[in-house]
């Protein structure tokens, strides 16, 4: 995919988006099909340091790091996904380290450009749908508001309202508090139920990671930009969840790939994550 | 100016005007996981507060500050109108010994983060967009 040598911005993706390539992919060619050029970024050397939470000194490293090389992209904005990166951003990276571009987050600009984007979703998606929101986050950027109302473009998707709201400002998280994620999972599923939804809708890639094992409870679990780039018809297949729910994920992911990845790592890095139990 | 220069400044600045009312901690949806943080919430409150303060804090303050995960209802409910989440995440800081002190929560960094957000890369990425979006 070919961004323009001086990109209008940079899609700065986080670093565990590598799980959802397709994700990464499909965002660049919504926002260029409403015209905007984001060159994708992301990955351990565009790291926003809370990696080193530990250690001012090595985090600031990192945060500095990459907003160098951000500014050096010449690029005015800086399109986010990640709300940890985004919050880390105004919080403490751009309070120590000059920036010369506007950070704002891909609900936000995808909003701006929805008369862009409307024409474009031609394709109906039949779902009746329920947004997974969390409680942090929306106070920076609404996106409990937002992906709802970017999905209500979509001919076909029924977006149910709901109160209820995860804690944290995403999954991973509440992961890390013994018995927070379980509690919000089973909350979400009583919430399907209540509303009749057949569709979880993720916001962020942390979630979706720990969602897509609610499949295995008759729902179906996709990302919002699954659902846009359906209705768009770009290509953009969710290979991590049928991963993480196959009896054999490494049949399932073949062995010319598997050796791609590198057996070690995959063996040590990977298939841990994708034959865990879930946690409900 | 440095991030450690930056967390004691904003330590400093928002602890000077946090009353520990207690308000945040009764918003915060992950109190009840947090041991001891909910019997007084005023408690609680004042061990973060002393914690940018340069204290110790205190036993529930530390077990609230470490199940912080960035909700947000801190911030609403103050009625200072203070940025209390931006307070738990300078305290989850100094918590873990960020300015060079002795952690006082757990500590849970995955040494493998790096390493395995490029495994899968090489997993659902092209070698092109390997080189040009890592």
């Amino acid at each position: 995919m070919a961004v323009a040598e001086k990109p209008d911005a940079i899609f700065w993706y986080g670093c565990n988006m590598t799980r959802h390539g397709e994700v990464i992919r499909a965002t660049t060619r919504i926002l260029e099909a409403v015209g905007v050029a984001a060159a994708p970024q992301g990955g351990p050397a565009s790291c926003c340091g809370s990696p080193k939470d530990a250690s001012a000194r090595i985090n600031e490293g990192m945060a500095r790091r990459t907003i160098e090389s951000f500014n050096a992209s010449g690029a005015p904005t800086l399109v986010t996904w990640c709300p940890s990166c985004h919050m880390n951003m105004q919080d403490s990276m751009a309070p120590v380290t000059p920036t010369n571009f506007e950070t704002v987050h891909v609900t936000e600009v995808l909003t701006a450009r929805q008369d862009a984007l409307r024409p474009l979703l031609a394709r109906a998606v039949p779902a009746r749908v329920l947004v997974h929101a969390h409680l942090g986050f929306n106070g920076r950027v609404p996106v409990n508001d937002l992906v709802p109302a970017l999905l209500r473009l979509i001919p076909g998707v029924t977006v149910l309202d709901h109160p209820y709201r995860a804690p944290g400002h995403m999954c991973s998280s509440i992961a890390a508090v013994p018995g927070a994620l379980a509690d919000a999972h089973r909350a979400t599923l009583a919430t399907m139920a209540e509303t009749g939804a057949d569709t979880l809708v993720t916001i962020f890639h942390s979630c979706h990671r720990e969602a897509v094992a609610l499949e295995r409870h008759g729902i179906r679990v996709v990302n919002w930009i699954h659902l846009l780039a359906a209705s768009m018809g770009i290509d953009a297949e969710d290979e991590y969840k049928a991963w993480r729910n196959a009896a054999d994920p490494r049949a399932a992911i073949g062995a010319e790939r598997l050796e791609a990845a590198g057996a070690v790592a995959f063996t040590r890095l990977i298939e841990g994550e994708l034959t865990k139990p879930p946690v409900v | 100016m440095t991030l450690a220069e930056h967390v004691r400044g904003e330590s400093a600045r928002l602890a000077a005007l946090c009353t520990a009312c207690g308000a945040c901690v009764r918003a915060c949806p992950m109190t009840p996981y947090a041991r001891g943080a909910g019997e007084d919430s005023a408690v609680t409150a004042w061990g973060m507060r002393e914690l940018l303060r340069d204290g110790e804090g205190n036993a529930p303050g530390l077990a609230w500050i470490a199940a912080c995960t960035r909700s947000g209802q801190c911030s609403a409910a103050c009625p200072e109108g203070l940025d209390a989440a931006f307070m738990l995440r300078l305290a989850q800081w100094r918590a873990k010994g960020a300015l060079g002190e002795a952690a006082r929560i757990p500590v849970k960094e995955d040494p493998g983060l790096p390493s395995r957000v490029k495994a899968f890369a090489r997993l659902t990425l092209t070698e092109e967009e390997q080189r040009e979006w890592l």
